[in-house]
């Protein structure tokens, strides 16, 4: 039996739905235990007082894509059916941009800040209508942004293609990144500072 | 974060992290396609039971039910694809088979002009790991002939049964059976669906009353 | 139960390693049962269509960024939907076991409390429509496209995390 299971016909909607659920729960217990619910906490990534941000993203983010690697390596897991999104450049990275300046300004992000206003934080509470009231509008104003949505697409468009190197390398290489970014991250933290 | 205890666990997981990461530039390829399997015993058996391949009126039959399941794939060139595929007929690039939609229980039947590429193309796919994949043996010209111009020729009664069924199914797809046998004028040509004869874009078979499909001089597949 | 968990006083929190992979395996969960990965801002863009498509529903047609949450099981039947009540329940189940659920607003301490419900509310609209524009967020691409590697989302990562960095020090007012 091969993976990914509902993409291979295994089960249907309502087991999705289950499993939207349960993997939900699974996702916002992590973010909470860390302490990703909190955005006092978040902030202080971008004042090098607490890089725990960076440090649950990025170990997510190696996890998962070793996870990816093996399973399809040893045939388990058919990563070519796996959804992966398509690359705009220009409109990812402005997206980006504005992302990054909503996120100094409010402190959560859109999956911690339902994490947030779960475990009774108003101020997640208002993120989330704040986030919810600029999606609303942006989608009403579509029209106006589709031409520059659409710009640059690429398709499908991973690391390894544009570097031109084998997949097993770039994992390679994405590991060595991690692994020296932590322990940078453990030398920023541990600085003595004077205020906060 | 401070204790040994969480030191040696973060340890732990980066030393794990770090040997699964310099195992990777060593594992060769991730994709599944890369390291499919032609088991060639059990697809010799399948070519030789002759359970690789629908007929055009099987294939036609399983569009009209909307048989579950069903899709049917055009591997020849996009632009032969717009100009004209089959009803229900999806386009199969075969330079970009690592990702292959669909879902493993699904009857996928494969189609080309004469049937070679699709031949090919049912080896590749059962190597993927595709268990009810079929091909169209003649291809677009089994079509033409079997379902959009069926021609009575032979008169005994189960061969005008079998052509009143496929009478019936060609209509259904906009097709023009002919009873008439007494004189198929010799440079008959089958028309394709909606072209005149001078803009049909398949430069079609000639028919003749002997005329057999693997006679017909290939110009792709 | 939640009033004994208010009394107690909260738990540490877990290792940001240890929660970080336990994450990846989660987002790893996902790829293989459901050949996708995570999302939080789509839930919130089917969940805006909904609402417009019950206000105005040939308005919500005619908008081509609505009308593809109007399709299928509709939008309340999205799968980021139901996953992003998940991470809902998820949150409060971890709160509740650690003592950290109390109603606050958390804020940096030369903040007012109103100031900074205003400011997550701006926040949250500028990051709604640099998600729109971005086809997601930190759960959608950095962590998702991230595991896969894709471009566009390193890109996202690459713009939101530089572009915090520097409007952060403007900022010291809301959090320091």
């Amino acid at each position: 039996m091969t993976a990914p299971y509902f993409e291979l016909g295994y089960f249907g909607t309502r087991g999705a739905l289950v499993a939207a659920l349960v993997i939900g729960i699974a996702f916002g217990w992590c973010l909470e235990s860390a302490g990703m619910g909190s955005a006092r906490k978040l902030a202080g990534q971008f004042y090098l007082t607490d890089l725990t941000v960076f440090k649950v993203m990025f170990s997510a983010v190696v996890t998962a894509m070793l996870g990816l690697f093996w399973l399809g390596r040893i045939g388990v897991l058919d990563i070519s059916r796996v959804y992966v999104p398509e690359t705009y450049l220009v409109p990812q990275l402005v997206g980006g941009l504005l992302f990054g300046v909503g996120f100094a300004l409010g402190g959560l992000c859109p999956g911690t800040s339902c994490v947030a206003a779960a475990t009774g934080r108003l101020d997640g509470v208002a993120l989330v209508f704040g986030m919810w009231c600029g999606v609303l509008g942006t989608g009403l104003l579509f029209p106006a942004l589709a031409r520059f949505y659409e710009r640059t697409p690429r398709g499908v468009l991973t690391l390894p293609q544009v570097a031109h190197v084998p997949y097993g390398v770039a994992v390679f290489l994405v590991v060595l990144a991690a692994l020296v970014g932590f322990m940078s991250a453990e030398r920023i933290e541990a600085r003595p500072r004077i205020g906060a | 974060m401070s204790g040994n205890r969480e030191r040696w666990i973060a340890r732990g997981l980066a030393a794990v992290a770090l040997t699964l990461g310099l195992l990777a530039p060593l594992a060769g390829s991730p994709y599944r396609a890369n390291h499919a399997a032609i088991d060639v015993p059990a697809l010799a058996r399948t070519v030789a039971r002759e359970e690789d391949h629908v007929t055009a009126l099987e294939l036609a039959q399983w569009i009209k039910d909307r048989r579950a399941g069903l899709r049917v794939l055009d591997v020849r060139s996009p632009e032969e694809y717009e100009r004209y595929h089959l009803p229900t007929a999806e386009h199969l690039a075969l330079d970009s088979l690592t990702i292959v939609p669909f879902h493993a229980d699904d009857t996928l039947v494969l189609y080309s002009e004469g049937g070679a590429h699709a031949a090919q193309a049912w080896v590749l796919l059962r190597a993927l790991g595709y268990r009810n994949v079929y091909f169209l043996r003649g291809g677009l010209y089994e079509w033409l002939e079997q379902v959009m111009n069926p021609t009575l020729a032979d008169t005994t009664a189960a061969g005008r049964d079998a052509f009143a069924r496929a009478a019936t199914l060609s209509r259904y797809f906009g097709g023009v059976p002919r009873s008439d046998i007494r004189t198929p004028p010799a440079d008959e040509s089958i028309a394709l669906p909606g072209a005149t004869r001078a803009t049909s874009v398949v430069p079609l078979p000639t028919r003749t009353t002997s005329t057999r499909l693997d006679a017909i001089r290939r110009r792709g597949c | 139960m939640i009033s004994a968990s208010l009394r107690a006083s909260p738990r540490p929190y877990a290792n940001p390693y240890v929660a970080g992979v336990a994450l990846g395996l989660v987002l790893l969960t996902a790829f293989v049962v459901m050949g996708r990965g995570l999302g939080a801002s789509g839930a919130f863009a089917s969940s805006a269509a909904g609402v417009v498509s019950a206000a105005a529903p040939e308005a919500a047609r005619a908008n081509p960024y609505f009308a593809r949450y109007l399709g299928g099981d509709g939008p309340w039947l999205d799968w980021l939907l139901i996953e992003i009540v998940g991470v809902g329940i998820g949150g409060f189940l971890s709160a509740l076991v650690a003592h950290r659920l109390h109603l606050d607003i958390e804020r940096g301490p030369r903040l007012s409390r109103n100031a900074r419900l205003l400011t997550a509310f701006g926040g949250g609209a500028v990051m709604g429509l640099g998600a729109v524009l971005a086809r997601g967020c930190t759960s959608g691409q950095a962590l998702t496209g991230g595991a896969l590697l894709s471009v566009g989302s390193w890109l996202f990562v690459a713009g939101a995390f530089g572009a915090a960095y520097l409007v952060a020090p403007l900022l010291r007012r809301l959090w320091t």
